[in-house]
């Protein structure tokens, strides 16, 4: 057996095959193995997927001098977000309206209504020099990095003997 | 398993199946499922499609019979040097079919695109449309 079986998590999230065996002791004994299995899918790690934290989604880039938050705000207008930064953690948060109304019949989907998001930048950023724009939906925030953040990056050349 | 996994893929990058599951796609970017509303009055229909990225000139529109078809191309955005450090969108299309059930005058739809979000108005049809109907004292 690899070590990979045993990790619980391992394992495929597909339910666990069942057998079409009509044999009580059978049945009964992939019955008790379906529910470990289901127990243990309980318990998967900590996901970094979509939606885990919250509206919007960011993404975050870097270059050895700026980092780059996005963030996707569709149905937003540029005086609609608030942007603040304090001790190395920036903060995202306005309020989505409802465009919509005279409306009968209705099916949402989409999110409305106040956000917050609180993102912590990997390095120290010079305040004064953070620039922000909005376009066709996605907010772009760059911040340079400051000179001593820049400086920890070391380039280390690689030599072939 | 290729398929599999790439649908998964697309499920987690933000919470939607493949637009398309019948059929092989032409190009390997990710298609999302336009998170949508969809609201109705005594005369028309309204989508609201969000589709953050995609320019105006990206958005592709059709009506077929009843089959209604809204696709997005996103435009590839410029990250010249820049690393990912995280990611939760992944950058991808939209594409989303509807069918409707109300006849539409198709000579009056009308499509507008703002702050990535698509506003598509679909007048109904003069023989679709909602009438009250007064009660005369007898």
């Amino acid at each position: 057996m690899a070590v990979r079986d045993l990790i619980p998590w391992g394992r495929s999230s597909a339910p666990a095959p069942r057998s079409e065996s009509t044999h009580p002791f059978l049945a009964l004994h992939h019955e008790m193995n379906r529910l470990f299995d289901d127990f243990w899918r309980d318990f998967s790690p900590p996901s970094f997927e979509a939606n885990s934290f919250g509206w919007p989604n960011v993404e975050l880039w870097e270059t050895d001098k700026e980092v780059k938050v996005e963030a996707e705000l569709p149905g937003l207008d540029d005086k609609d977000i608030e942007l603040l930064l304090n001790n190395g953690i920036l903060t995202i948060r306005g309020e989505k309206k409802s465009e919509s109304e005279d409306k009968n019949r209705h099916m949402s989907e989409r999110f409305y209504g106040r956000f917050e998001r609180q993102i912590a930048l990997p390095t120290e950023v010079q305040e004064d020099k953070i620039a922000a724009s909005f376009k066709k939906g996605v907010l772009t925030v760059t911040l340079p990095k400051s000179p001593e953040a820049a400086r920890k990056v070391t380039r280390i050349p690689v030599r072939a003997n | 398993m290729a398929n599999e996994q790439q649908g998964t893929q697309l499920q987690t990058a933000k919470g939607q199946l493949p637009a398309s599951a019948d059929g092989e796609r032409t190009s390997t970017r990710q298609v999302f499922i336009p998170v949508t509303d969809i609201y109705e009055t005594a005369d028309r229909i309204v989508v609201l499609a969000e589709m953050p990225g995609v320019p105006p000139d990206g958005v592709d529109i059709t009506l077929e019979r009843r089959v209604l078809t809204i696709r997005g191309r996103l435009a590839t955005r410029e990250h010249g040097g820049y690393r990912q450090i995280y990611s939760e969108y992944g950058e991808g299309d939209y594409e989303r079919v509807f069918t409707l059930s109300e006849d539409i005058d198709r000579d009056r739809i009308e499509a507008s695109h703002k702050n990535g979000v698509l506003h598509l108005i679909l007048p109904k049809a003069e023989s679709a449309k909602t009438r009250k109907i007064e009660l005369k004292a007898a």
